[in-house]
């Protein structure tokens, strides 16, 4: 596959109840050329998008732990369970030890504490951003992938399965109680329609799926 | 033990009947758990019991006929004579009749704390006083006990305050500091991204805001270091039974005397009293006297009600303690802010105490929080984590 490079339009979401923070914070990212959205609380960050929306946002929240309402550590809780994974850099006013360690339990990416050295959070920013690419790229891949198989005929896809089983053709014919010659037939279609050109690639492109 | 009555001249006695008074009287005095000792007006000692022998450690032989003061510490030693003579002259002694707190000096030279009380002698011979001695070093002990314990409570809520106060501080500061620094930064990033580099002004410009964003970060240090410095509290962990921690903490709250008008129920089961829970029993007692003080503040129109304190397993693994009122209860408004700092409810109060007592939970590994109370009035719980000896302890 090497038309996988998409097109990568990350925006970095910065959630925090004080308005000089956040503005300031924006300010800041706008200046290194990085793409801003501010919300003020996490609910207005979460009533902004549909639901199918959130899963498919690219970027990473820069998100504050103390807040009135839902608190960082709840909203991380809360994308988690709703299926957004963009990377999340928590900010914090206290070095509170114990959240700091929740949060990273619970797959932060950073835990900064304000006020910070404005390289250590574009620094920080920068690595959240090279984690939610390759995260893109990866349900990118596989969405292709899924797109393909879904062009293969039910008994395509039977033949699919036991050839990246690393079964032979006989085999194949012999379990699906069809002729060698219409097994190598359908074999033919899977990798054209599949756009690979050796078994080996095939398996590369499926194991992808298995991967989250 | 000998005696040395002088004989009394008014009573006509035969020599038989004043044997047995004589036998009855030593009885008596070495019968008496206190010290009695009998003087003369010159302060002379005539009478020395068996239990005075053993408070001071002499033998009445040798005191018998010394002077009292003997038996003071400075700066009574001094001074008795003098209140003799003034009784002597004035015939009102400040003392007779009521006991008070003095110190006494033993034949070791030990000071120890008693309590005196004087009688003069009636239908005597010659001026006489008898002074009854009770030690009472083991009450002045936990008196005094009592009281360093206190302070000590004293001290360390005033630290955690302090504390808390500047953690309190570091927050709602380090919020404008990190917007000065980032909105100085973002200029030097688009000042470096404008086209006329070379020029004085570009220079003066990322220099001066350069120097803005170090001042606001020395600034954050300051406050960083300040918070360092009152968390550095050292915290003495012990295993104490949950029980006692809850007596202790009564104990103490006493002092408040409204807490004495409500009356406290007790809720302990004996398996939740006997649990040990390893503790800063000082912190944990005063997160407990804080939410007993707030639950009597919240009863302030409702004296007639008491002030319930439950103990009880939370999970198998921690206990739980509550502090049940009847009092006002918190405005639903309120509840979210119920813990932050500087927030509160009461006219003269600060808004620390539930912060730190948060705090101080916390550190245990436990958890505070507030639920509405059953009909009216707030409860108040919190957990500590039970520790197993067994298992030691993973603290």
């Amino acid at each position: 596959m090497d038309d996988t490079h998409t097109f990568y339009t990350p925006t970095v979401y910065v959630i925090d109840d004080d308005d000089a923070v956040r503005d300031s914070i924006g300010m800041l990212l706008n200046s290194v050329s990085l793409n801003t959205e501010l919300f003020a609380a996490p609910d207005a960050f979460i009533q902004a998008f549909q639901p199918a929306e959130l899963v498919n946002l690219q970027g990473c929240i820069l998100l504050d732990i103390r807040m009135p309402g839902m608190s960082g550590l709840e909203c991380q809780k809360w994308l988690l369970t709703h299926q957004c994974h963009l990377p999340i850099v928590f900010i914090t006013g206290h070095g509170d030890v114990p959240m700091a360690v929740q949060a990273m339990k619970d797959g932060a990416v950073e835990f900064l504490q304000k006020p910070f050295h404005e390289q250590t959070l574009i620094d920080s920013i920068h690595n959240a951003l090279q984690i939610d690419q390759q995260r893109c790229i990866h349900y990118e891949q596989q969405a292709r992938v899924n797109e393909r198989v879904a062009q293969l005929t039910p008994r395509e896809q039977e033949v699919l399965k036991r050839v990246v089983a690393g079964n032979s053709n006989k085999v194949i014919a012999g379990e699906l109680n069809l002729s060698q010659r219409t097994i190598e037939i359908h074999r033919a279609a899977v990798m054209g329609k599949m756009d690979v050109s050796s078994v080996a690639e095939l398996v590369t492109l499926m194991t992808m799926l298995e991967v989250t | 033990m000998s005696l040395s009555v002088a004989p009394n001249q008014k009573s006509v006695m035969t020599p038989q009947a004043n044997q047995d008074a004589k036998a009855k009287l030593t009885a008596l005095l070495d019968a008496a758990v206190d010290g009695i000792i009998i003087i003369d007006h010159l302060g002379h000692i005539e009478l020395f019991n068996s239990a005075a022998e053993t408070l001071f450690g002499y033998a009445s032989d040798e005191v018998i006929g010394q002077n009292i003061n003997k038996l003071m510490p400075q700066p009574y030693r001094e001074q008795h004579d003098g209140y003799l003579r003034n009784y002597a002259s004035t015939l009102q002694a400040k003392i007779i009749g009521i006991g008070r707190e003095v110190k006494a000096r033993k034949k070791n030279g030990d000071i120890f704390p008693i309590d005196l009380s004087v009688g003069d002698v009636k239908n005597a011979s010659h001026k006489q006083f008898v002074g009854i001695i009770r030690d009472i070093t083991d009450k002045v002990q936990a008196r005094n006990d009592a009281i360093e314990q206190r302070e000590r409570l004293a001290h360390v809520t005033r630290l955690s305050t302090m504390g808390e106060m500047a953690a309190g501080i570091a927050h709602e500061v380090n919020q404008p500091l990190t917007a000065v620094s980032a909105y100085a930064q973002s200029c030097i990033n688009l000042l470096r991204q404008s086209n006329d580099q070379d020029s004085q002004l570009y220079q003066t410009l990322t220099i001066t805001l350069d120097k803005i964003n170090q001042q606001a970060i020395r600034a954050s240090d300051v406050i960083q270091r300040l918070r360092g410095f009152m968390q550095k509290g050292t915290s003495h962990r012990e295993a104490v039974t949950v029980s006692k921690l809850i007596y202790d903490t009564l104990s103490m709250a006493q002092i408040d005397t409204r807490l004495l008008e409500h009356g406290v129920t007790l809720d302990i089961p004996p398996d939740v009293g006997e649990q040990l829970v390893h503790v800063d029993a000082v912190q944990v007692q005063q997160v407990l006297l804080n939410l007993l003080r707030n639950g009597v503040d919240a009863m302030e129109q409702h004296t007639e009600s008491p002030l319930q304190v439950k103990a009880c397993w939370h999970d198998s693994q921690y206990i739980e303690v509550s502090v049940i009122d009847s009092g006002t209860g918190i405005k639903p408004q309120d509840v979210a802010q119920l813990f932050t700092p500087f927030f509160t409810t009461k006219s003269s109060g600060m808004g620390m105490g539930l912060s730190i007592s948060q705090s101080i939970v916390l550190s245990h590994q436990g958890r505070l929080w507030y639920e509405p109370g059953l009909s009216t009035g707030s409860v108040f719980s919190f957990t500590l984590p039970a520790y197993i000896a067994e298992h030691g302890n993973p603290l």
